[in-house]
């Protein structure tokens, strides 16, 4: 019993591909961070499955799930911290328009 | 095909997170993008559950749907009230600008060449036949490898954790009040 490796690394294949749509097509930086986000949970059904599928007795492939979760937190509330003060300078937060280090 | 609960469990909590993963990208307002990406890592959780990982369910629900779901509420509310105040012409025009290939047809690409070559190597492969959880209890084997294994990155993750939250009070609250010009 139990579920084929196939199956998580199928859905983490297809979250991410959503989440890399979404971060590359959208202009709305927070819509960025959201597609930023999707991706990286991706990442952690794929690190779970192999994981569990490699060393399931471990837990190796859970405790870099949570190293991910941790850095991703960190990484949204300063992600946000910098799209808020860009909303309170420039009134925007499309990313289109953040081009003053642009060429 | 047997009918085995955990894989029925697993596909349907699967489907609905791709679904409301779609409707992250998909949805025209902000707001119900985010809670979108809340139920989305919600189903997450439940498949994380299913695979065997309470100990990551548990900190999914906290960290994810507790948390970043809220701040990301949180920075809309926020931003979008700036955004509001200062709405222009040059957004507008800026907005509707042709960008086709570049918006719509590079992401595409990049999408299907990305699942694609993964789909390759995942069916190319020879897998071990199935993911089994361990039989002892996870999280007190999560807890032991924190703190023997992974010490030092732990500790790291403090730190780092610390950072973050020192820089993003620094970032949003010293702001006294200057206009960028552009």
């Amino acid at each position: 019993m139990g579920i084929p490796l196939t199956y998580p690394l199928t859905l983490a294949a297809v979250l991410f591909g959503i989440g890399l749509y979404g971060a590359l097509t959208q202009r709305n930086a927070i819509r960025i961070l959201m597609g930023v986000e999707l991706m990286l949970n991706a990442v952690n059904i794929n690190l779970l499955a192999f994981g569990n599928a490699v060393d399931g007795a471990a837990a190796t492939g859970q405790v870099f799930a949570l190293f991910v979760m941790t850095v991703s937190a960190a990484e949204v509330a300063l992600a946000l911290a910098i799209i808020l003060l860009l909303a309170k300078r420039r009134k925007h937060i499309d990313i289109e328009r953040v081009n003053l280090l642009r060429w | 095909m047997t009918f085995d609960p955990t894989r029925l469990a697993f596909i349907a909590l699967s489907a609905m997170a791709v679904v409301s993963a779609f409707r992250v990208v998909t949805a025209k307002k902000l707001m119900h993008a985010a809670l979108w990406l809340g139920l989305t890592f919600l189903m997450l959780a439940g498949v994380f559950l299913v695979m065997g990982a309470e100990f990551l369910a548990a900190a999914q629900v906290l960290v994810y749907v507790g948390a970043v779901t809220t701040i990301i509420l949180f920075g809309i509310m926020l931003s979008e009230a700036a955004e509001l105040r200062g709405r222009t012409e040059a957004a507008a025009a800026a907005a509707e600008s042709p960008a086709f290939f570049r918006r719509v047809v590079l992401p595409v690409v990049a999408v299907v060449a990305f699942v694609g070559i993964m789909a390759l190597v995942y069916t190319r492969t020879a897998w071990p036949v199935t993911v089994s959880p361990a039989e002892e209890d996870m999280t007190r084997i999560i807890g032991r490898a924190l703190f023997t294994d992974f010490v030092v990155p732990f500790e790291l993750a403090a730190v780092l954790l610390l950072v973050a939250l020192v820089g993003a009070i620094v970032v949003s609250v010293r702001d006294d009040g200057r206009k960028e010009q552009g």
